[in-house]
């Protein structure tokens, strides 16, 4: 499945200055596998002990993983893959 | 230098103490550093020391701001009982987790305090490369779009 990744900026070091990738992957989980061997350095940035990092957020079209199956969201050809951090804080 | 209708700011104050004794928060978009849109939005974490912005509504405020030619200039949030300076968690917040590389270069964090609900304070800051800095708000009393 060729899905769209977009990266936000803080990661697009690690893209040479691409906002957005395309990627072959079936699962978010095999995406970030994909993004790694492509852009290493990006599976520690996205996910810590193989789950996606807490304050980042990652759509499918519009959709937050969270609420679909996670890591094992499935992707289909022509998905649109959202890289976002959370807006977050505290005292 | 961010620049906000006197409107638009008690937009932010009164956002801010509706949510009052919890924090709240919201998205600023504009263009060329004028506040032309505020976002009042939910705090998925409620609580009077901690906010987080529903990941959905985030989203959808994004991409709104994108489809109207706009720019996120900034992001607001208030501290019910602390001084409108960012926290600590504040900080650590604005960066990528476990780097210096700010989740959103170049944006303003307005936080507001409430400690005088009366009299909130409200202050702008640039967070980035481990340094706080204060940026400027200028007020504007007409809308000069």
């Amino acid at each position: 499945m060729t899905v769209k990744v977009r990266i936000p900026t803080p990661l697009q070091k690690l893209t040479n200055g691409k906002s957005e990738v395309e990627c072959s992957a079936r699962t978010i989980g095999e995406m970030v596998d994909v993004l790694e061997k492509d852009f290493p350095g990006m599976k520690e940035r996205l996910t810590e002990g193989g789950k996606v990092r807490r304050f980042i957020n990652i759509y499918v079209n519009e959709e937050d993983i969270r609420f679909l199956n996670k890591e094992g969201t499935a992707l289909k050809d022509g998905d649109a893959i959202s890289i976002v951090p959370a807006i977050a804080g505290g005292r | 230098m961010l620049s906000i209708t006197r409107s638009d700011l008690r937009t932010i104050i009164d956002h801010c103490n509706a949510g009052y004794p919890d924090e709240a928060c919201g998205i600023l978009a504009g263009r060329l550093g004028r506040v032309e849109r505020v976002y009042c939005m939910a705090n998925a974490r409620p609580g009077p020391a901690s906010y987080e912005m529903d990941p959905e509504e985030q989203f959808r405020v994004m991409k709104d701001v994108q489809l109207a030619g706009l720019e996120m200039l900034g992001t607001f949030h208030s501290h019910p009982g602390g001084q409108a300076y960012p926290s600590g968690i504040d900080v650590e917040r604005a960066y990528w987790p476990g780097t210096l590389f700010p989740n959103y270069p170049d944006i303003v964090h307005v936080i507001v305090s409430l400690i005088d609900r009366q009299n909130p304070v409200v202050r702008g800051f640039s967070i980035d490369s481990g340094t706080v800095s204060e940026v400027g708000l200028e007020v504007l009393d007409q809308v000069l779009r």
